[in-house]
């Protein structure tokens, strides 16, 4: 197990270097140019770019760049904001980001699997009816509709939260964007959880169990979850990534300052900010990958099977 | 396993919302204002958007400022002389104070003058031989020593420029972010970029100074500045900036409460015209924003020459029925317009008529009159040999306001002009300024707001030098006319000046090098016990420092 | 020593073989067929679904507005009237200039038929879901299975790949593939292309790690079966479940994004529209329009809602054992 834990971290970071060149390379080549023009003269702009080193070798610029980074940190933006260290301004947005990111995580996956466990045990009772019809809406709304339904009744028609996102009040002004991103979560997680519990609970390994005397609780816990879990890890673990990082349209309703607003408005902003799209991009893909290195061994954990092959492949 | 999970989730909420405090920032009694968008740089150099100007000005007075009729009096200049030729100004300080202790001296302003010019931004170009043709600013801006910039402080309360021309509206500019002074012993103490990204590493002389910010943030909370030279003229303790983003939110929030002032899009100006009690708090003001279709006339472009064609572009331009694009699809109150200079803009200093007040004046090639549309079209395509036009439309899809704009010109130009097609190409900010820049569009949906409040602002844009939003019309009279307002031999004779401009812009429209469309106007909801906000149209638009709270 | 002669031997099919009439004279797809159309749900499902395309094929085409025609009228004084923001209004029904006409979901803020617009879009965007999700299903259940089934090196670079490509913003994609494409629907298929058949490959390969190892599978192995004939002939159909649910929840995001885009300003370009368009322009006067935006959410919701009882019917007729319980 070790061995193939330390194997799967040094992959990753491989990929992790991979992901950066392309994205540097790719970043380079986006329409726009990093400062805003509208007012430059183009001998002005030349003279940005040579200062700004965009005239190197892309090459050398990777270089460059990468010996910043591995000094700790993301240089200065191009356009937004003053050209400023990004490391701070993308480490409050990020903890922003995060706090409404985890709560939705972990509010949708604990409702989630709460319901699609309960319709699974009722199986073609009235429970699994509601439960699905609540999962199912879940997926027909988009959160950003929701939000805006939640805004208008709760902190319009009736003032209970706070309008905007007031980040000295935390608590009750993160709960309606909370709600609202997790209800997604919620129907992925629920719809997914029912249908591999039924069909593990009809698997033959199950029907042993039963017939061994096994019952409630027990059976459900050491035979079924564990073995309905596997495809359930694989729904979350992408979930938990677009969470933290794609709330964009939420973000911007609500006037959160997250690194979904960031991003666009680094790209769709004044001037393309170069530096703040590729640490933004780099951020998502370490938490991607991170999420994906931490899937593959808790796949090792949870199914012996895998680890099995692995080692032997 | 569920019990760990409510633990885990218990933990979690507990940990999370425990930095959270109890302090409501918006409390009752505070004054509460939108920004449309958000501030991208607190820097007075590196500034590009009105947000980012308007919270500069806050927090910084610079040499003048606007009083609530747009006219500029003094603000750190107690007063200022003019030299006989107009080509030196001498400006004599007041003692005013950074909130820091400092006193605010001419060398402020002869560091940041020289600072904004070397750092060759943007709105460096202002500084510049086009506009406030300070002596020597270009060169710096190009890259010469800093210190050869005409600007010097003979001692700490004397600022004196030297100018490369007379510029009648110089004092005007002097309202304008970029010549706002800093602090250079402040300034140096900070790490590099880190100027004004938070309220630590921001110095303040004006009416408020930053309270809580970080960039890109939504809310940003100023508080009143005690040792601002005016404080006792200064009625709020403090107020506080939400960005809004849709127009639909403001109105509610306004409706709720929870903002007092609040800038809002057509459909809610309507809405709110039905609802009697909402709409005494409505009122509009001119923005002098002109909104504009460029005609990309590069024979190099991908229609090859279409519209190096006058009158094809003189048949684009009169198929557009202007009245109805602002009463059916703007409805802010914007105002047609058929001049090259938006209306509500730009008064004679003498008549105090605005320079376009006249806006029949170009009727002849710039109006909504189909059958003569369809005459220049029909000579277009004799001269052309062609039957079609296929072009693209671009226009940066910011604005919900832009959408419905480019709908309703390809809906009347198609409908106007046969076998002419307009496609709709919108793309994010970014990306439409470097294709109206890099030539890559056949037609561009333009809107320009006026860094000051002179004709020229707009003037410029279609020099052969001009701004970056490349025509690629060039036309040597119309070049000297300008250069001549500028700097030249007309820049001393103020009437005749004004005369010439209306010479250039006769050249400019019979030449349709641009059909002007709409001046915007800002429809505003303001909260009965809000009173004291100044709006103008050019450089600083919204003015909070007098603003009272009943 | 006996030589086999060439009549020992007879061609298999031309015997009369007893077959159980019972049971194997149904196919295999007629039988999920049966069960299918017993489950009410997914009936439900299919009916929803199906009303929704054929409003999407035929409204369109019927309608007497096109879907980009500002309609307006011109009154006695020679002034053009445009029939903006109506509320929902039948012949007659309304107090306007328009009372002659019908515009049963209202008019938007250009002027423009919303019934023939919500048509439309729900036109446009089963296009745009439809051709990105078969091609996705395609390339991620293909590439998931052979990168499961394979397992070791060749999965491991393959993941690699995987994370590198879903690394990578999809505003990033879709601003450098705009470099190359026009701008439309074409754009957007093609950066749900990109984006989205990343999960349907994880779910390929977490359901073939799962079977793989199973008895069949092994027996298939003995007998001699090459790698692709078991991927694709033993694993495949038992994926199959899954996969669907995973194109069912597929759907959906591939409207969402598309919508996205088109808020960032990449997507859809107006005048065509999208339900993910309407959605955008209803939702900023959603509180002083509301209908604007209710029809666009409606067709959204009911053709998620079909989707997914269609999903959930499918999978139990795929899997008929489950019916029995």
């Amino acid at each position: 197990m070790k061995r193939y834990i330390t194997k799967r971290i040094l992959m990753s970071v491989l990929t992790l270097l991979a992901i950066i060149f392309v994205l540097f390379v790719l970043i380079r080549i986006m329409p726009g140019d990093p400062f805003p023009v509208e007012r430059m003269s183009a001998e002005m702009i030349l003279q940005k770019r040579e200062e700004l080193g965009l005239n190197k070798p892309i090459l050398v610029q990777f270089v460059d760049y990468m010996s910043l980074l591995l000094s700790g940190s993301f240089g200065n933006g191009t356009s937004l904001y003053n050209g400023a260290p990004i490391k701070p301004i993308l480490t409050a947005c990020l903890i922003n980001s995060f706090k409404i990111g985890v709560l939705s995580i972990l509010f949708g996956t604990f409702v989630g699997l709460t319901i699609g466990i309960v319709a699974a045990l009722n199986r073609g009772k009235f429970l699994d009816g509601v439960c699905t019809l609540v999962s199912i809406l879940g997926v027909c709304i988009p959160s950003y509709v929701f939000m805006i339904f939640l805004q208008y009744f709760f902190s319009y028609k009736i003032p209970f939260f706070p309008y905007f996102f007031d980040p000295s009040n935390f608590l009750s002004s993160s709960i309606m964007p909370m709600l609202s991103l997790s209800l997604f979560a919620i129907s992925t997680v629920a719809r997914f959880t029912r249908n591999e519990m039924v069909e593990v609970m009809n698997s033959d390994y199950v029907k042993l169990a039963e017939a061994k005397g096994l019952y409630g609780f027990e059976l459900i816990r050491r035979h079924v979850l564990r073995n309905a879990l596997i495809p359930i890890v694989t729904v979350i673990a992408p979930l938990v990534v677009s969470l933290l990082t794609g709330a964009m349209v939420i973000e911007k309703i609500y006037g959160i300052n997250g690194v979904g607003k960031l991003m666009v408005d680094a790209i769709a902003g004044q001037g393309v900010d170069y530096n703040y799209v590729l640490a933004l991009s780099i951020v998502f893909s370490a938490l991607y990958i991170g999420a994906m290195l931490v899937l593959d061994i808790l796949y090792g954990i949870i199914d012996p099977r895998v680890r099995l092959t692995t080692k032997e492949g | 396993m569920r019990k760990i999970f409510m633990t885990v989730l218990l933990m979690l909420t507990l940990a999370l919302t425990g930095c959270g405090g109890s302090d409501s920032a918006g409390g009752s009694g505070k004054l509460s204002v939108m920004l449309g968008s958000n501030v991208v740089s607190l820097d007075s150099a590196q500034a590009t958007d009105l947000a980012s100007f308007e919270v500069i000005a806050d927090c910084i007075d610079g040499l003048m400022q606007l009083d609530s009729n747009g006219k500029a009096i003094p603000a750190i200049a107690e007063s200022y002389d003019v030299s006989a030729d107009g080509k030196t100004y001498t400006f004599h300080l007041r003692d005013a104070k950074w909130a820091n202790g400092d006193p605010v001296t001419a060398e402020d302003f002869v560091f940041a003058w020289r600072r904004h010019c070397q750092m060759s931004q943007e709105y460096s170009y202002i500084m510049g031989d086009t506009v406030a043709c300070v002596k020597n600013a270009d060169a710096v801006i190009k890259g010469a020593d800093p210190t050869t910039l005409g600007v010097s402080a003979p001692d700490a309360k004397t600022f004196v420029v030297e100018l490369d021309a007379p510029v009648s509206f110089f004092p005007s500019l002097m309202v304008f972010p970029t010549f706002y002074p800093v602090n250079e012993k402040f300034y140096s103490s900070l790490a590099e970029g880190t100027y004004g990204t938070s309220p630590e590493t921001f110095l303040a002389n004006g009416a408020f100074t930053l309270a809580s910010y970080i960039p890109g943030t939504a809310n940003i909370q100023l508080k009143k500045n005690d040792t601002y030279w005016n404080a006792a003229a200064v009625s709020l303790d403090g107020f506080q900036y939400q960005v809004v983003s849709s127009s639909d939110n403001a109105l509610t929030s306004f409706k709720n409460g929870t903002l007092n002032v609040v800038s809002i899009g057509g459909n809610q100006v309507e809405h709110v015209k039905q609802d009697a009690e909402l709409a005494k708090s409505l009122k509009t003001f001119s923005s002098g924003n002109l909104n504009y279709l460029s005609f990309n006339q590069d024979p190099k472009n991908h229609h090859a020459g279409a519209l190096a064609n006058a009158n094809l572009r003189l048949a684009i331009s009169n198929a557009i029925d202007r009245e109805s694009l602002v009463e059916n699809f703007v409805m802010t109150g914007a105002k047609a317009t058929y001049t090259a200079v938006p209306v509500d803009f730009a008064p004679n200093a003498k008549t105090g008529k605005y320079f376009a007040e006249d806006q029949k004046q170009f009727a002849d090639v710039v109006s909504f009159n189909v059958s003569k549309a369809q005459d220049f079209l029909s000579k277009a395509k004799a001269e052309l040999g062609k039957d079609s036009f296929d072009l693209n439309l671009i226009y940066s899809n910011d604005g919900d306001a832009n959408t419905k704009i480019v709908q309703a010109i390809k809906s009347q130009v198609e409908e106007n002009l046969p076998g002419v097609k307009v496609n709709l190409q919108p793309m994010p900010k970014a990306e439409y300024l470097s294709n109206v820049t890099s030539n890559s569009y056949d037609l561009a949906l333009v809107g320009w707001a006026p860094d000051y409040n002179d004709p020229m602002t707009f003037l410029t844009l279609w020099t052969t030098s001009g701004c970056e939003i490349a025509e690629h019309w060039s036309n040597a009279d119309y070049d000297k006319i300008i250069s001549d307002c500028s700097t030249g031999s007309l820049a001393e004779d103020y009437d005749a000046r004004w005369v010439a401009m209306y010479d250039a812009e006769k050249i400019l429209l019979d030449n349709a090098v641009i059909a002007p469309l709409y001046t915007d106007a800002n429809a505003v909801l303001i909260s009965p016990n809000v009173e004291g906000i100044d709006f103008h149209v050019a450089g600083i638009t919204r003015v909070l420092k007098n603003a009272k709270l009943k | 020593m006996y030589t086999p002669q060439k009549d020992d031997f007879e061609f298999i099919t031309g015997r009369d073989i007893s077959v159980d009439e019972n049971f194997a004279s149904q196919g295999y797809w007629k039988g999920v067929a049966v069960h299918f159309l017993r489950n009410r749900f997914a009936v439900t499902g299919l009916i929803l679904v199906g009303v929704i395309i054929v409003f999407a094929v035929f409204a369109p085409i019927v309608s007497s507005y096109s879907y980009e025609q500002i309609i307006s009228v011109t009154d006695s004084s020679g002034k053009e009237l445009i029939a903006k923001s109506l509320s929902p209004q039948i012949e007659g029904s309304a107090q306007n200039l328009f009372s002659d006409r019908t515009f049963l979901f209202g008019t938007d803020d250009m002027g423009r038929d919303l019934w023939t617009r919500t048509w439309q879009g729900a036109r446009v965007s089963l296009i745009i879901a439809f051709v990105a999700i078969f091609i996705d299903m395609l390339i991620g259940t293909s590439y998931g299975l052979i990168s499961g089934f394979f397992g070791g090196s060749v999965d491991n670079v393959l993941q690699r790949l995987i994370e590198i490509i879903g690394s990578i913003p999809t505003l990033v994609i879709i601003s450098i593939l705009a470099i190359f494409m026009e701008k439309g629907i074409g754009l957007v298929i093609a950066s749900l292309l990109i984006t989205e058949w990343i999960g349907m490959s994880k779910i390929a390969r977490a359901e073939c790690l799962k079977i793989k190892e199973r008895e069949y599978v092994l027996a298939s192995r003995t007998l001699g079966a090459g790698s692709f004939h078991i991927i694709f002939k033993q694993i495949l159909p038992n994926t199959i479940g899954p996969i669907i649910t995973q194109v069912m929840f597929s759907i959906p995001v591939a409207i969402f994004t598309e919508a996205f885009l088109s808020f960032v300003g990449v997507g859809i370009v107006l005048p065509q529209c999208s339900i993910g368009s309407l959605i955008e322009a209803g939702f900023n006067n959603i509180t002083i329009l509301p209908y604007q935006i209710l029809p666009p959410i409606c067709v959204l919701a009911i053709l998620m809602l079909g989707f997914n009882l269609i999903g959930d019917g499918f999978r139990e007729a795929l899997a008929p054992k489950l019916e029995n319980m």
